[in-house]
């Protein structure tokens, strides 16, 4: 028998922030993680090839503080890379920061345009990160500490906003709520560029840029400066400072540990016991597994009957596959620089395509031209993956995702793919497909959604990932919920776990 | 089962209006859940009598039945009411009271468990889709009862001869137990008066038959058909409360605050925080000892029927109001059920005062009448627990 203070289930990003910041703050912790290593659905591979998650932009510092690795900076080295709207004329853009030229070095007419709206958005983002950095205000007496901190907090929220003038500040808080695809063609006309930002306004969500809240979205993903970094060693890197970080901190890990119960007594946790039949004792337990599959584990009498029907009509329907290539060599990209085959290849060549894109995902059905992020993370390898990220690619697909239909989005994919490159296809060795549903068996997380749960408007904050079940704790007294599926979120923030940590800390002192 | 939806009235007919219609003096119809049933028969007053001194004949099919099948019926129930279902054996029956979230009362009813893993739900609130609700991932099957199952609610101190004399045996039936007397036809003694009675449940269709089979038993046993103002009136005098009247079912309600706890309806001892959780337990927890009025049975001075009145703390502030009063002919006393803010309710009960509107040929008068708690039923007689039952 062992007995612990705090048991963290999962060991992702959150569940491991989470333990590492508990530990810190002298709880003893558990995680465990029911695969054979950490990492969760960021770091989820098959066989050798690249991680789910191949890029990195939402990591906050808050956290790296919280668990112990400083205020400077991540002891892996990152770089952020540019991004290239391909065309398939030839004539890509490249946008580096808030800096827009074509690939072959010319200017684009837009740029200024551009550059004046990513900054706008990195300057939104900065305000709705300081959201995202705490846990959802409510609950509390306005009187007590923990409500005067929350005070504070929207205090300065409401002063950031106010700081913004008046113009800007008119201009927030008219396009937060609305879609992205009006907001981005009012600036941006060019295809190119307006395919990026919409692409990035949905990626990984069941939404279009014509859906609302989508604005919201894409300014939540420039929340931290906007860039978008590939850490050196790949997501693996960045899951092995993670996990080193709750080890120094005091957790005590486990991996092929599968919980398979929530232990409780008299409406309290008392532990887990493992598939193995091994238990586990805490008078706290912190599942970053989603909702309904955390409720399950501790079984659904423990929980009223509203808060069932909240939990089950969560919205997480996955719509993103990762499709991973592994080709004989670097590909050639006509129009395209060979030292920009290193960055941030997307194919969204205009916002009405990402719609397009859309429209047969709402119906059950694969995007015939899908929007691909391609990442070529050693492009000058011997025999290089092609890291990509197709949308759409529904996890209730008709008929379900038998291999013919992965087949199918392989090579709707390389078919896409072929459009810029048209020998890329020839290249291909060696092809792995993630489907939404694979990658739900793989984590556990409802639809394969990298969110746990939708990123829409009526999920979100006080309200995520449903209604009154904003403030992490769920059901019997010492359980908490620490995955994507809380305020703020997934994208590898690490925010979700860490604010839940605050949470439980808070609860027990 | 047929529905034939009687136009002049707008309501559908039970399964024995036939009957009541050939009996109906008054032509006195009110809406029972859609169903168009009788709020007097003959005379209020003979009715009650009847009720109280023979036996009465009610149908009760407007009632909402559901039933629960199967490996985990037990434990959707147990997440549904308040008190521990696994308490009761097959063959009994149970009062129980469900609550949302926020331990606010949605409605109450009572339990019938057929077997160990049947049991059947009675209620005056429709109750399917939270039933659903509270099923959702568990092994069980739903069904709803409310338009085949036909109830028919036999009341009084002659009831047990007539059920005798109709050859139906169930002198063994204690108080909440329930038993099929033949096949299709299950006889509880329960019921909604306080007094001895049963309550006969049949297919829709065998109503009529049951009916006239009761009929003609109770023919020399003073048997009459009555409707619901003599049953309200013997409600109130056994303490019952109804749905709608003395607690707002909390999911019909629309405005904030008009749910009521357990507690507040002085049903604390339904509530069993030992049984492991239940559908409001927490909140229950902490509203257990601080309830914000309670729901207390009085006596009014005087004989106005004080229904409606408002409630005042020393004839100044107002603290309350009375949900269900009545002249209670048996108890020759004027009772009244009323909710009253704490600490009012307890801390000096004696200072309470209900104010009631008195007309003498054409003067309206308020006047104060006080109120005096009483604990338990206002009427409650020995025979309606008596096993076996006397005949007369």
């Amino acid at each position: 028998m062992s007995q612990f203070d705090t048991i963290v289930i999962g060991a992702g990003v959150n569940g491991l922030v989470a333990g590492a910041v508990l530990a810190r703050r002298g709880k003893s912790v558990c995680i465990l993680e029911q695969g054979d290593t950490v990492g969760g659905m960021a770091g989820l591979t098959s066989s050798d090839g690249p991680a789910l998650a191949h890029l990195i932009y939402n990591l906050n510092s808050r956290v790296r503080r919280d668990i112990g690795l400083g205020g400077k900076d991540w002891p892996f080295k990152s770089k952020a890379l540019p991004t290239v709207s391909l065309s398939e004329d030839g004539k890509h853009v490249v946008v580096d920061g808030a800096a827009v030229r074509f690939a072959d070095g010319s200017d684009h007419p837009q740029a200024t345009a551009c550059s004046d709206l990513i900054r706008r958005l990195t300057r939104y983002g900065d305000l709705l990160r300081q959201l995202a950095e705490a846990p959802p205000p409510g609950g509390d007496s306005p009187v007590s500490r923990a409500g005067l901190k929350q005070l504070w907090w929207l205090g300065r929220f409401g002063l950031g906003v106010k700081r913004l003038g008046k113009s800007e500040m008119r201009a927030f808080l008219q396009v937060l709520l609305s879609n992205a695809y009006d907001f981005i063609l009012d600036e941006l006309p060019d295809g190119r560029l307006s395919g990026i930002l919409a692409a990035d306004a949905v990626r990984g969500a069941a939404t279009g840029p014509r859906s609302p809240g989508t604005v919201f979205s894409l300014i939540y993903r420039m929340g931290h400066g906007g860039d978008v970094t590939l850490p050196q060693g790949g997501t693996a890197a960045v899951m092995e400072t993670l996990s080193n970080a709750a080890k120094q901190a005091g957790c005590t890990l486990k991996t092929g540990a599968p919980v398979v119960r929530i232990l409780t007594d008299n409406d309290h946790v008392t532990g887990i016991e493992t598939a193995s039949g091994d238990r586990v004792y805490a008078k706290q337990v912190l599942s970053s597994v989603a909702p309904l599959p955390t409720a399950r584990l501790a079984g659904l009498h423990h929980f009223d009957i509203e808060a069932t029907r909240r939990i089950r009509n969560i919205r997480a329907r996955g719509t993103t596959a990762k499709v991973n290539l592994r080709l004989s060599r670097a590909p050639v990209i006509p129009g395209l620089p060979g030292n920009l085959l290193g960055a941030r290849l997307l194919f969204a060549p205009s916002a009405d395509y990402v719609e397009q894109a859309f429209n047969p995902a709402k119906y059950g059905d694969m995007s015939s031209a899908p929007v691909i992020e391609a990442v070529l993370p050693a492009p000058q390898m011997d025999r290089p993956w092609l890291s990509t990220i197709v949308q759409y690619a529904p996890s209730d697909l008709s008929g379900g995702w038998t291999d013919a239909a992965r087949e199918e989005l392989l090579q709707t994919t390389l078919a896409t793919l072929a459009r810029i490159s048209p020998t890329l296809p020839e290249l291909v060795e060696e092809a792995q497909v993630i489907t939404p549903d694979l990658i739900e068996q793989a984590t556990g997380a409802p639809g394969g959604h990298w969110h746990h749960a939708e990123m829409s408007l009526d999920q979100l904050l006080t309200i995520r990932p449903a209604n009154l079940l904003g403030r992490y704790a769920i059901g019997p007294k010492g359980l908490f919920l620490c995955g994507a599926a809380t305020h703020p979120g997934g994208d590898i923030m690490g925010l979700s776990g860490r604010n839940a940590a605050l949470m439980a800390l808070e609860k027990t002192g | 089962m047929t529905i034939s939806p009687d136009l002049t009235l707008g309501l559908v007919l039970g399964p024995v209006h036939d009957r009541l219609e050939a009996l109906s003096r008054t032509r006195n119809w009110y809406g029972w859940a859609g169903y168009a049933a009788p709020a007097s028969v003959e005379s209020v007053e003979f009715e009650y009598f009847a009720l109280r001194n023979q036996a009465s004949l009610f149908d009760i099919s407007p009632m909402h039945k559901y039933r629960l099948r199967g490996r985990q019926a037990e434990a959707v129930l147990n997440r549904l009411v308040t008190r521990d279902a696994s308490k009761l054996r097959p063959g009994r029956v149970g009062y129980a009271v469900w609550c949302d979230e926020e331990g606010m009362v949605i409605d109450d009813g009572t339990l019938f468990r057929l077997a160990d893993d049947d049991w059947r739900l009675c209620c005056q609130e429709p109750m399917l889709d939270w039933l659903a609700e509270a099923a959702w991932g568990f092994d069980v099957e739903i069904a709803d009862e409310s338009y085949s199952l036909a109830g028919l609610a036999l009341q009084g101190p002659t009831s047990f001869a007539i059920l005798d004399a109709a050859g139906l045996d169930v002198a063994h039936l204690k108080s909440f137990d329930h038993a099929a007397a033949e096949p299709d036809l299950m006889i509880s003694r329960t019921g909604f008066t306080g007094d001895l009675g049963y309550e006969l449940w049949m297919p829709w269709d065998d109503a009529t038959a049951v009916w006239d089979r009761i009929w003609t038993a109770g023919a020399h046993l003073g048997l009459r058909a009555i409707g619901y103002e003599a049953v309200n009136i013997a409600r109130i005098e056994a303490g019952f409360l109804t749905a709608g009247v003395d607690f707002q079912p909390v999911q019909a309600t629309e405005r904030l605050n008009r749910g009521l706890t357990p507690f507040e309806l002085g049903l604390g001892h339904m509530v069993d925080f030992s049984k492991g959780h239940f559908n409001g337990r927490r909140a229950l927890l902490s509203a257990r000892e601080a309830p914000r009025s309670l729901l207390m049975r009085v006596d009014v001075e005087g004989f106005k029927p004080a229904q409606g009145a408002l409630v005042y703390h020393r004839k100044r502030r107002e603290v309350g109001h009375i949900t269900s009063g009545i002249w209670s002919p048996t108890a020759k006393r004027n009772i009244a059920l009323a909710h009253v803010a704490t600490p009012y309710a307890t801390r000096s009960p004696t200072q309470l005062w209900a104010e009631v509107y008195t007309q003498e040929e054409g003067r309206w008068e308020a006047r104060m009448a006080r109120l005096t708690p009483v604990e338990g039923a206002f009427f409650a007689p020995p025979r309606a627990r008596a096993t076996p039952p006397a005949r007369r």
